[in-house]
């Protein structure tokens, strides 16, 4: 991921099975600001195509999908909503 | 020396998992109180049955007080703070309790004010007196739209909104009106179930069923003058009728206790269900941020784990034994079957067969729960 970009909020999911970390990416939108970065730590493999659904059906950015030693990194910008 | 065991909560998990320490830990070696302040005991699951007018609701409450075995002090009072650097638990008559052992099973609670006129537009079946105004609701349907689901995650029971669509269905076709209704399934995921096999079978009955859903929506609001409700993902669903599970959140006092964030379920060690470091604070059923259903199945389970380490470690023996996330639960699938789903951390459930038996199952469960689960015998 870009250096750049730094997460207002990082979820560690790790460990945690699907639905739990894209349950966990929802919860931490609900509470974020427009423009907000939110990045999800997943082990699970099914949290890149379930996050990315629903960041997508969301109307919000997908910023990437990283993949690190032993998991998974989502990260994405919320552009929808109040400021 | 007498051990003092504090249990917080007279719902499905402080029952049963005081009733299973009485019976393994004798009087003289630990003293159990439990504090809660439930007017009546009611099994949540028959709540897929009693608005369709299936069961008597008066066989699904019971009095707190006639639950716990002999040998349990059960005080009706509400907690306040639980102090946790000073074992102390404070309640609302200003009485303190003081204990060895806390057992936090406080369960959760409904916020339907986290989305306006929630109140006023729709119904659900998530307590009784939900499920008698949604009986009264039904009775007057002629026909329509109804849309039901999950509003958000997470929520007591995952298949119950599945189970009562299936019941529902049957329902109106009894009634004749079942050509007149469109049934319309919401799911904040992207499929209907949290579980993945779980989800493509239930797809496949609504899908026979001419039942449509509509994943990825997480209610936002609802607008009762167009009746209809908005998701957090920009859809909208007219509706005549509106079944939602409410949202949920944890005890306001376990947040104002410093025990959990302002959602207010708390974090515990997956595998001994402690909170942070204290190996004598236990945390049960659907007060618990861990990543399994929040259900009575869990509570069961759980409890089974709890009291025998607690058991073990009263008597002198050092366990270390984990909870390994077992659960088993029966859901209803329509057409008077069900199937059962067994899962636990590392192995999610598969949607192998639905039977008439484990509909059976279903169907006595409230029998086996009041008469042997909650009592600790199974």
């Amino acid at each position: 991921m870009d250096e750049k970009i730094k997460p207002t909020k990082i979820i560690d999911a790790r460990g945690s099975f699907c639905p739990g970390p894209l349950m966990e990416l929802i919860k931490a939108y609900k509470a974020a600001k427009l423009n907000d970065i939110i990045s999800v730590y997943s082990t699970d493999s099914g949290t890149k195509r379930d996050a990315s659904a629903w960041i997508k059906k969301s109307n919000n950015e997908l910023i990437g999908v990283f993949e690190h030693e032993g998991y998974y990194e989502i990260v994405m910008k919320k552009t929808k909503g109040e400021k | 020396m007498s051990n003092r065991i504090l249990v917080l909560g007279d719902g499905a998990a402080g029952t049963i998992i005081s009733n299973k320490m009485r019976f393994l830990i004798p009087t003289e070696d630990a003293d159990i109180t439990v504090i809660g302040n439930s007017k009546i005991h009611y099994f949540k699951p028959d709540g897929i049955h009693i608005p369709l007018g299936m069961k008597r609701y008066q066989d699904s409450i019971k009095k707190p007080e006639f639950l716990f075995n002999h040998g349990i002090n059960y005080v009706k009072d509400t907690i306040s703070n639980i102090d946790i650097q000073n074992k102390k638990v404070t309640t609302k008559s200003g009485k303190e309790h003081t204990y060895d052992y806390l057992i936090i099973a406080t369960g959760d609670r409904f916020v339907p004010e986290e989305i306006p006129h929630f109140d006023s537009e729709a119904h659900h079946f998530y307590s009784l007196e939900g499920s008698l105004e949604l009986k009264k609701k039904l009775s007057g349907f002629k026909g329509g739209k109804i849309v039901i689901g999950p509003s958000s995650i997470p929520y007591q029971c995952p298949p119950a909104p599945y189970e009562f669509t299936f019941q529902l269905y049957r329902y109106l076709n009894k009634r004749g009106i079942l050509q007149d209704t469109e049934i319309h399934y919401i799911f904040p995921l992207n499929r209907v179930f949290t579980i993945e096999n779980v989800a493509v079978y239930i797809e496949k009955l609504f899908d026979e069923k001419n039942i449509q859903y509509h994943t990825m929506f997480n209610v936002e609001s609802i607008d009762s003058g167009a009746k209809k409700i908005n998701s957090l993902e920009g859809e909208e669903l007219p509706y005549d009728l509106l079944v939602l599970v409410p949202p949920h959140k944890g005890q306001e006092v376990i947040t104002k206790s410093g025990l959990a964030d302002e959602v207010g379920y708390i974090d515990v060690d997956k595998y001994k269900l402690t909170y942070g470091d204290y190996d004598n604070i236990f945390v049960i059923g659907d007060a618990t941020n861990l990543p399994i259903s929040k259900a009575g199945a869990t509570a069961h389970f759980e409890s089974e784990y709890v009291a025998s380490r607690i058991a073990s470690e009263i008597s002198g023996f050092v366990s270390d034994d984990k909870y390994d996330g077992s659960v088993a639960c029966t859901t209803v699938t329509g057409d008077e079957r069900a199937m059962t789903l067994y899962f636990s951390y590392n192995k999610p459930p598969r949607a192998v067969a639905q039977s008439k038996l484990d509909y059976l199952l279903k169907w006595t469960s409230a029998d086996t729960y009041f008469s042997a689960m909650l009592r600790g015998v199974m």
